[in-house]
């Protein structure tokens, strides 16, 4: 019975604590799921937002946007954070009332399951994938009194895509009915996804209602955490900025950012030093975060392992390509063994060895059926195993 | 034990390995036993289980077609039918896990399960997840469970790519000369003495131990030639203990064996009524042989089929360049050092065929051909059905009528063969046969 086999979170017991300190407190503040009361930085793309789907709401029509940026700039919440203040608003009575309905690519088995979730949002009803395509159809074509306007968000709609388009052609195609009374605002990571991906029907019916959301700049990043910590005074301000300026510099990730912070107060607490998160702890927090885990691993590997690692760098010096047959490496090794005076290993230990390098990613090999011929590449830079190599 | 060593002759240590572990405590997850083939693997593992009377389930890999039977047959032998019955129609990996973790909850294992795995080079076909799970079962069902996997091939050529928990590996070695003799004495005819059997065997071993070390294969080949064997002892020839003289009678029919009935030439079934036949001629030694599977390589062929075929292998086993002067009749003066052969190619006959085109091929058949053909359809259907009978391969499938490149595959003498009922000498035309 399959029922045994769903597997499922486990669900709470206890209620979550309340934080008991300064730390606790800022760590709660700035965990990735806890809303917060606004959304500094991104008061452009909120208006924006706002008076687009408020206009078409006010004037019962409808409209597509897509919305693009890379991951952590704020895309969903922003337009979580818009649908908050047009229901409110709504609710006041200032707009007419409205649906709002969301779904998400990744959370979908099939792109064609898109049809079945806005039905049973909508509606409540439950259809197979083509009843619902028909019974979407002929709701946004087939004109009713006093229908209420849809805004359908589509959050990671790369994965919508399918070999003939039809999901996204119809996302797109109800808006520009009369009567649908549809806005549809989609998500996406790359700004070129209509022209890459998109055939030209389905590209013209996006339209040219485009938004991209910029990587957060330092100073942001900065007033982000600010905002969030909210006079819970846990971070020194230098600390602060170092975490924002490398964020900033490398991604422009708030949520990177976020977790960062949260780490380095998790630091502070178990160095025991009572105070606030200071220089120290934030860059341990960065190391720990940024720091290559190939180097580590190398650092950490066993003799012989290195010793291989260093027979496949002189492999390739000799044979100036980035390639060689394990053959080929392992006679390298053997006289590798004999110049260190250790033992040399058998072709069975050298082959385990390999393979181990090679179940580590640090290397990349091909199927182990190819025996000694089997090919090897690395698949960090030889700077970097050089680096680990010499370190010690 | 002292019983099961008497059964396993010279597997002793391999036995004992394996019973080391303690059937009552938790043992290895998976064992990886490898050796030759006809090295007792199997054999062992069998006796052992049957003995020791120990839960498992051997299964064969070439038989599980699909991982449903595998799951099947391991659920059936350990928990009976209406475990086995409890499986999906085409069960996961984790169906399986689930299943086996409700049955042995229900009846714990009071000693080890072991399920034997035979020829196991076939799990690393089936799917990716398989082989890695079967090595940590009994981490993933929570039992007191082994995995022992058979195989010829040793574990390096197993590990998959993305690294998995290393098993126990275990060497069956090959046997010596004197284990040969040991365990294939043991299945003398009673109605000779043991020393009259082993000397037997003895020659046996001393004519066939240097192509073949198969036990399995040993002992066909001494059960089919003992008849012969004992001949001149029943005939009262010669004594038991007359060993040289039994070794002159048998030698001559041992090695005729080793060309005839242990390549398979001739079945034995064929080579038991040649043994008969023998005997009612009177025992004349070079009685001649019945032919062998080789023997009936000859093909009948139409007549234009066999130029054809005989075209293709010219033009698969001669360089281009020496057509103009095999096949033209005026060719112009062309220096004769031209033509010796430079010492730094091989030969065409140890590279193999070439591939050629089919305008070549027609060039030199009409060339080798006396009369007149017209090109007609017959003809080119003549070449795709010598494809269809694989006589010719066509190579690089890009197109089946524009320039199709074909390669001739049959040997030579084959080829011989077939040049010489249409009377024509194909090696005067050969240019690895040029003087």
């Amino acid at each position: 019975t399959p029922r045994h086999a769903t597997p499922s979170i486990p669900s709470r017991s206890l209620p979550a604590r309340q934080p008991a300190n300064v730390l606790e407190e800022a760590r709660a503040r700035l965990h990735v799921s806890s809303v917060p009361e606004s959304l500094p930085c991104r008061e452009q793309e909120f208006q924006d937002v706002y008076s687009f789907v408020e206009s078409k709401i006010i004037d019962g029509t409808g409209g597509c946007m897509y919305i693009s940026g890379v991951p952590g700039t704020g895309k969903t919440a922003t337009i979580h954070e818009v649908m908050r203040c047009l229901q409110h608003a709504a609710d006041v009575d200032e707009i007419p009332p409205f649906h709002f309905i969301e779904i998400n690519g990744m959370k979908m088995t099939d792109p064609h399951q898109a049809y079945v979730q806005i039905l049973q949002k909508l509606t409540g009803e439950k259809a197979t994938a083509d009843h619902a395509a028909v019974l979407l159809e002929k709701r946004f074509s087939n004109p009713a009194p006093k229908k209420k306007t849809t805004v359908l968000l589509v959050d990671e709609l790369d994965l919508l895509w399918t070999r003939k388009q039809n999901v996204m052609y119809n996302l797109f195609d109800w808006p520009t009915r009369r009567h649908a009374h549809l806005v549809v605002l989609t998500i996406a990571n790359t700004m070129d996804l209509p022209e890459r991906i998109m055939i030209n029907r389905v590209a013209s019916r996006l339209g040219l209602t485009r938004m991209s959301f910029q990587p957060y700049s330092f100073k942001q990043l900065q007033q982000i955490i600010t905002s969030r910590l909210n006079k819970v005074k846990a971070f020194e301000e230098d600390a602060l900025q170092l975490v924002s300026r490398k964020v900033a510099a490398l991604s422009g990730d708030a949520r990177r950012c976020l977790d960062i912070c949260r780490r380095a107060t998790e630091i502070c607490e178990h160095s025991s030093t009572t105070g606030l998160v200071g220089m120290c702890h934030v860059m341990e927090a960065l190391n720990e975060m940024f720091s290559s885990a190939y180097i580590t691993a190398i650092k950490w590997a066993a003799v012989q392992e290195q010793l291989f690692l260093r027979a496949v760098i002189a492999e390739f010096r000799r044979l100036g390509l980035e390639e060689a047959t394990f053959q080929q490496v392992f006679v390298q090794h053997q006289a590798l063994c004999r110049v260190e005076g250790l033992q040399p290993i058998s072709v069975s230990e050298g082959m385990a060895v390999c393979q181990r390098l090679g179940a580590c990613r640090l290397l990349l090999l091909e199927s182990s059926r190819h025996g000694v011929l089997q090919r090897v590449r690395l698949n960090v830079s030889q700077d970097d195993v050089l680096y680990a190599l010499k370190a010690d | 034990k002292s019983h099961i060593s008497f059964v396993m002759v010279c597997y002793e240590e391999q036995a004992n390995l394996i019973l080391f572990l303690q059937p009552q405590q938790y043992s290895y997850p998976s064992i990886f036993i490898y050796g030759h083939r006809a090295s007792g693997k199997s054999h062992v593992m069998q006796v052992l289980f049957k003995e020791l009377e120990l839960p498992h389930a051997t299964v064969s890999c070439v038989e599980c077609v699909s991982v449903a039977s595998l799951f099947e047959h391991v659920l059936l032998s350990f928990f009976g039918y209406e475990a086995a019955s409890l499986l999906p129609r085409s069960p996961s990996l984790s169906d399986f896990v689930r299943i086996y973790r409700q049955q042995c909850s229900r009846s714990p294992a009071k000693q080890t399960r072991y399920i034997v795995m035979e020829k196991s080079e076939l799990l690393r076909d089936a799917d990716a997840n398989l082989l890695p799970a079967l090595l940590r079962l009994q981490e993933l069902v929570e039992d007191n469970i082994t995995v022992i996997l058979l195989s010829e091939i040793s574990w390096d050529k197993f590990r998959p790519n993305t690294g998995c928990f290393e098993p126990l590996l275990l060497h069956f070695p090959d046997y010596s000369k004197v284990e040969l003799q040991q365990i294939l004495s043991l299945d003398r005819n009673p109605s000779y003495s043991a020393e009259f059997y082993s000397s037997y065997i003895n020659i046996l071993l001393g004519v066939f131990y240097s192509v073949c070390r198969d036990l399995r294969e040993l002992r066909h080949l001494a059960a089919l030639n003992f008849s012969k064997f004992c001949e001149p002892l029943a005939e009262g020839k010669v004594k038991e203990t007359d060993t040289h003289k039994l070794w002159r009678n048998i030698e001559p029919h041992l090695k005729k064996a080793m060309q005839t009935v242990y390549l398979r030439e001739v079945s034995s079934h064929q080579w038991e009524q040649m043994q008969q036949m023998e005997k009612e001629a009177d025992n004349c030694l070079f009685f001649p042989l019945p032919k062998g599977l080789s023997a009936h390589t000859h093909v009948e062929l139409p007549y234009y089929s066999k130029f054809l075929l005989i075209a293709a292998y010219l033009a698969s086993y001669n360089p281009a360049r020496t057509d103009k002067r095999f096949f033209l009749k005026h060719h112009g003066k062309i220096r004769k050092t031209h033509f010796q052969k430079k010492n730094e190619k091989a030969s065409n006959h140890l590279l193999g065929p070439k591939p050629f085109p089919l305008d070549r091929l027609l060039a030199i058949f009409y060339s080798v051909v006396d009369s007149r053909v017209a090109p007609t359809a017959s003809i080119f259907s003549q070449i795709s059905s010598l494809v269809t009978l694989q006589l010719l391969t066509q190579v690089s499938h890009d197109d089946q009528l524009d320039a199709p490149k074909y390669k001739c595959a049959v040997p030579l003498d084959f080829i011989c063969a077939i040049s010489r009922t249409v009377n024509f000498d194909i090696v005067k035309y050969l240019y690895d046969f040029l003087q």
